[in-house]
């Protein structure tokens, strides 16, 4: 039976919804089981079609965009009214997004830059704000969650197409299937020498699907199980199972492959990318886990499975406190060092060295993972769009104080933070709107 | 009384906006508007931000085309700078732009303005959408969707995320292509032209169908804005043009742009009214987006688009004031995407590592890009100070440029159906699905 579902554009850019339909014919499966009862992005029902509807009638509704007028507050309340469920979806109703930086100054001085003052403006003598059959603007912008309860996040900006889709299964209860009948290793280019889990790497392929580019193990690392599940394990899963079993004493690097495995291959909505609000194993339960959200298993991958879940339900904090860091690609403590802090214009970093420590911002040891580290993967710093990993914090001292203690910088804290011009431009361009000094 | 017809939300649009008619005792269109209910002020928070910051911030503007708002005022601030750019850098810019034309004019033909043709006007709002189309012609849907994804995926492997992206910087691209991922695009781009050729022709059927409609609904002469680099028609670098109602061609250098755009503010919608300057408001007011880039080009960049060109000339004329031609247009862009893709797919250029110039300093002055995006010209005035630090930013969207010629559109047609029942008598085919 189709469950009822409803989306809500607030000030927006749409691009929550293009990152949806990204996921194109991954979208195939999931469709049947929506019943899209408001969707002004893709389908025609009217505002007063779902006003007409009886409190509570829409299981799910997700809820993208800021709340810069007084139009997207009304309809935020709206959405509560007629959803027993609501997803934050995306960093505009998790934390403001960049229009929060509007915080930084009085709402008049916006509207009198865009209505009165752009060069452009031809009727600069009678040129106001727009009022008739206008909302209006609230003077700040606040998270959803300061306007209406919230029940779920998926943060990101935009979401990955996995995670919202991983998370509208979760929240469904759907499980996706296995797929080949071979696993990763049966194909891997290190099977018959240097395979990395043979040398105490933790490597998913044992239990992964065959059948990728298999470019991981080609440069020399493991396989974080993007592909899912195979029908049949190959003989290594043991190996693998062993090191599971005892997952606290893992190496860092192995907790960074857990973490994407977790993501990727067991569905867990990509975890600091997708959050329930309360206690997520409590939340968890009510579904009848902690297990895997999939079905139909190899008993050694069920088991394996079952041993990293153990392991979430004892470290809550392995949900929340990973940051950008621990899944980006590059090497932290590398031959680069930071000796002065460099714009982004300045010269051409290399794909290999932490950016922070060739000398960019980078503001991944403050933020969240679940993006899999994209932008760091074309060379470019993170900007933080996930959110941060503590808030009510100064954010950008936070950083100076982190990178100073454990990344390769020659400069002190004080001399970091002395040299960046617009802090909040980088540390808090996407979570203004949370910080209370803002209003 | 007279009445008020309101449609709110419109719907299968990227942004809000809602649809006001005011029809008199007497049955006259009294006003028709467009309320454009929501902005948020990047011209203003991009206050106070590093300028090469301000491409990392004004891709949210749009998430259809993040990927203009991304080069744009990163070309901006260049232009600023004095700053440029390895030919590398340029190509691998104009193949990433021509990727999002691409997939968002494919999002658009099959999944914004379809539903309504193959539908039909009159069909239950219930299932007129891009999943009902989906469900009962799923060939056509898969088609799509192939479609959609080649040129997200292909923007993704350029821009570092096809939302949002992130690879442009000040002097050039963070990063070339791999060959590896360029091998993979390559192997599949002779099915994408082919995927093309097939959507022209559901596009051309369309208009036979419908050609009813197209030659007598929604005719209004504006005038149009569009780029065009020597006349042939670019979406990443050119010349301002504007066509005049009767067919006049006047090219403004893009720093003039004050010369030839005027911005009046209206009282009823937060997207701002654009005009041709020189000819006053409301007489100035122009159309952007497909159409007008269409009719602003003497020629397309491409063989096949050329060929398109001339037999869309063929049936409407040197310059079409048909609001529904606006799909065929989009179509004859889809096509030129294709074509430049193949061949910047081809070129060693986006492969090549030489993408990022050493040679970048900031100065003081102010700088302007300009690049056409899938729905109107786009265009970012920023000034830096000394040190690289944005003072202030003027941003001309394509929903500035679209929306007063929506508008008088809107007036045009709400009189054509309200005062001259001129519905009624239109010849409609049978839907192609139910």
């Amino acid at each position: 039976m189709a469950v009822k579902v409803a989306f809500m554009q607030c000030s927006d850019c749409w691009g929550c919804h293009q990152s949806l339909l990204n996921a194109h014919l991954g979208l195939l499966p999931v469709l049947p089981a929506l019943d899209i009862v408001y969707w002004p992005a893709v389908v025609d029902f009217k505002h007063d079609s779902l006003k007409a509807r009886p409190d509570g009638d829409v299981l799910v509704g997700f809820l993208e965009g800021s709340l810069r007028t007084n139009e997207d507050i009304e309809s935020a309340k709206l959405m509560r009214a007629k959803c027993q469920l609501i997803i934050a979806f995306g960093s505009c109703s998790c934390y403001g997004n960049v229009h929060g930086l509007a915080n930084e100054w009085d709402i008049q001085d916006s509207i009198d830059r865009k209505f009165k003052q752009a060069e452009s403006i031809t009727n600069k003598d009678t040129a106001k704000e727009p009022t008739s059959h206008m909302p209006g603007f609230t003077r700040k912008i606040v998270p959803l969650d300061e306007v209406i309860k919230v029940d779920a996040y998926i943060a990101g900006c935009p979401p990955k197409p996995e995670a919202i889709i991983s998370a509208v299964q979760f929240l469904l209860g759907q499980k996706p299937q296995p797929m080949a009948d071979a696993a990763f290793c049966s194909e891997c280019v290190l099977k018959d020498s240097g395979c990395v889990l043979e040398k105490g790497v933790l490597c998913f392929g044992p239990i992964t699907s065959a059948g990728c580019t298999l470019k991981c193990t080609s440069n020399g690392n493991p396989c974080v199980g993007c592909l899912g599940p195979s029908k049949t394990v190959d003989s290594r899963a043991s190996k693998l199972a062993d090191m599971v079993k005892n997952a606290g004493a893992l190496s860092s690097g192995d907790k960074k492959n857990m973490y994407e495995f977790l993501a990727l291959f067991l569905n867990i909505p990509l975890m600091s990318g997708f959050d329930l609000a309360g206690d997520i194993l409590k939340q968890i339960k009510r579904t009848g886990a902690p297990q895997t959200p999939l079905a139909n298993l190899p008993s050694e991958t069920e088991g394996i499975a079952s041993s990293l879940m153990g392991y979430l339900k004892d470290h809550r904090d392995f949900l929340t406190v990973s940051t950008v860091c621990d899944t980006c690609p590059r090497e932290i403590g590398s031959k680069s060092q930071m000796t002065k802090v460099k714009r982004d214009y300045e010269g051409l970093p290399n794909m290999e060295d932490c950016l922070i420590e060739q000398g960019y911002l980078c503001a991944g040891p403050i933020t969240r993972a679940g993006c899999g580290g994209l932008c760091l993967r074309v060379n470019a710093p993170c900007s933080g769009c996930y959110g941060q990993t503590q808030w009510n914090v100064d954010q950008a001292e936070r950083f100076a104080d982190i990178v100073t203690k454990t990344y390769n910088v020659a400069l002190s804290k004080e001399q970091l933070l002395a040299q960046m011009k617009d802090k909040i431009g980088f540390s808090e361009k996407f979570t203004l709107a949370t910080n209370k000094n803002y209003r | 009384m007279g009445k008020v017809i309101e449609v709110e939300p419109v719907t299968r649009l990227e942004g809000h906006g809602g649809l006001r008619i005011v029809l008199g005792d007497d049955g006259k269109v009294k006003d028709a508007q467009f309320n454009i209910t929501s902005t948020r002020f990047f011209e203003k928070f991009c206050e106070g931000r590093y300028c090469e910051h301000v491409p990392r911030i004004t891709p949210r503007i749009c998430g259809i085309c993040p990927i203009p708002h991304h080069l744009t005022p990163t070309k901006a601030v260049e232009d600023a700078w004095g700053v440029k750019i390895p030919e590398p850098a340029r190509k691998l810019r104009i193949l990433l732009q021509n990727a999002k034309q691409y997939s968002s004019h494919i999002l658009h033909f099959y999944a914004l303005a379809a539903p309504d043709f193959l539908l039909g006007p009159f069909a239950d709002p219930a299932l007129r959408n891009v999943v009902h189309v989906i469900n009962k012609m799923p060939e056509v849907g898969a088609m799509a969707m192939k479609m959609m994804d080649f040129g997200q995926k292909l923007c993704a492997a350029i821009g570092g995320k096809s939302v949002h992206p992130i690879s442009a910087i000040v002097g050039g691209m963070k990063k070339p292509l791999d060959e590896d991922v360029r091998d993979k695009f390559l192997k599949e781009i002779d099915e994408q032209i082919e995927f093309t050729k097939k959507t022209v022709d559901i596009g051309l059927k369309v208009v036979t169908d419908y050609w009813d409609v197209v030659a007598n609904v929604g005719v209004v002469p504006t005038y149009y804005l569009g780029m065009t680099k020597n006349g042939v028609h670019d979406i990443y670098e050119g010349d301002i043009r504007i066509v005049t109602p009767d067919g006049k061609k006047i090219d403004y250098d893009v720093h003039n742009y004050l010369d030839a755009l005027g911005e009046h503010i209206p009282d009823h919608s937060y997207a701002t009214h654009m005009y041709y300057k020189p000819a006053g408001y409301p007489e100035g007011i122009y159309r952007a987006n497909t159409l007008a880039m269409i009719n602003c080009a003497d020629k397309m960049a491409t063989p096949l688009a050329d060929d398109a060109l001339k037999a869309f000339r063929d049936k409407v004329g040197p310059i079409s004031h048909h609001t529904f031609a606006y799909h065929w247009a989009r179509l004859i862009e889809a096509v030129e995407s294709i074509e430049m893709i193949a061949t910047l797919l081809k070129d060693p250029d986006v492969v090549n590592p030489d993408c990022k110039t050493l040679d970048v300093e900031p100065r003081e002055g102010n700088g302007v890009g300009v690049t056409e995006a899938p729905r109107g010209l786009l265009l970012y005035n920023i000034w830096s100070d000394a040190e690289g630090i944005c003072k202030k930013l003027n941003l001309l969207v394509a929903t500035n440029h679209n929306i007063a010629g929506i508008e008088k559109t809107l007036m045009h047609v709400s009189k054509q159906v309200f005062e001259d029942k001129a519905l009624e008598g239109l010849a409609l085919p049978k839907p192609w699905i139910d």
